[in-house]
């Protein structure tokens, strides 16, 4: 699944670490979704979705062909 | 209780520690029952001492895993997915083979072979972590 998830965070000035902890998950976790290595569970996806005022489906994206 | 065990298992240091004394108490058991005559009841009693500290240990890990995000419960899933078919196929292939070549007890017991289970987790891990890094 492709994200913007990188972009937006750019847009905010945070870093991988700053949204970690908004998202209470790890840096870990947010570099895995933003290099598109790990697809978030609904609940994280959702939440993410609420942190930057968007819909889901503004952020993620299912991969061409899917 | 599970308050406690949670915040005890965000320390790295204890559930390290944890580990250390259930290997140390293991091996402690293990040198008792080598070097020393017991009476049985005494010796079941030593072989059986690891359990606690094990117990222990494993209460601290799971408390651990339950307070990781969802990545790491994932990575440590797919180390237990790769651990498990290898330790059955390590113990397949040490049947096997004990049928074709006589496996040396002081070399291929249970009290040996046991060691290599936490090093296939450990390499299911790493194997894991690369994926997703």
């Amino acid at each position: 699944m492709k994200n913007r998830l990188k972009v937006l965070r750019a847009e905010h000035d945070w870093s991988q670490a700053d949204l970690a902890d908004k998202l209470n998950v790890s840096r870990q976790t947010i570099n895995a979704i933003e290099t598109e290595k790990y697809d978030p569970s609904l609940p994280l996806a959702f939440k993410i979705a609420e942190l930057f005022g968007k819909k889901i489906e503004e952020i993620f994206f299912p991969n061409q062909g899917n | 209780m599970n308050t406690i065990l949670e915040k005890l298992s965000q320390k790295p240091i204890v559930v390290i520690s944890s580990a250390v004394i259930w290997a140390l108490v293991y091996f402690l058991a293990r040198w008792l029952l080598d070097n020393h005559q017991l009476q049985d009841g005494l010796r079941v009693a030593v072989a059986l001492t690891p359990i606690l500290p094990f117990a222990i240990f494993l209460m601290l890990m799971l408390a651990g895993i339950r307070q990781m995000d969802e990545l790491h419960r994932k990575v440590h899933l797919e180390a237990l997915a790769i651990a498990f078919p290898l330790t059955m196929l390590l113990l397949m292939l040490l049947g096997l083979l004990e049928l074709v070549i006589p496996l040396s007890p002081e070399d291929w017991s249970y009290r040996h072979v046991w060691q290599f289970l936490p090093l296939f987790y450990f390499l299911g891990l790493a194997f894991t972590w690369r994926r997703y890094q």
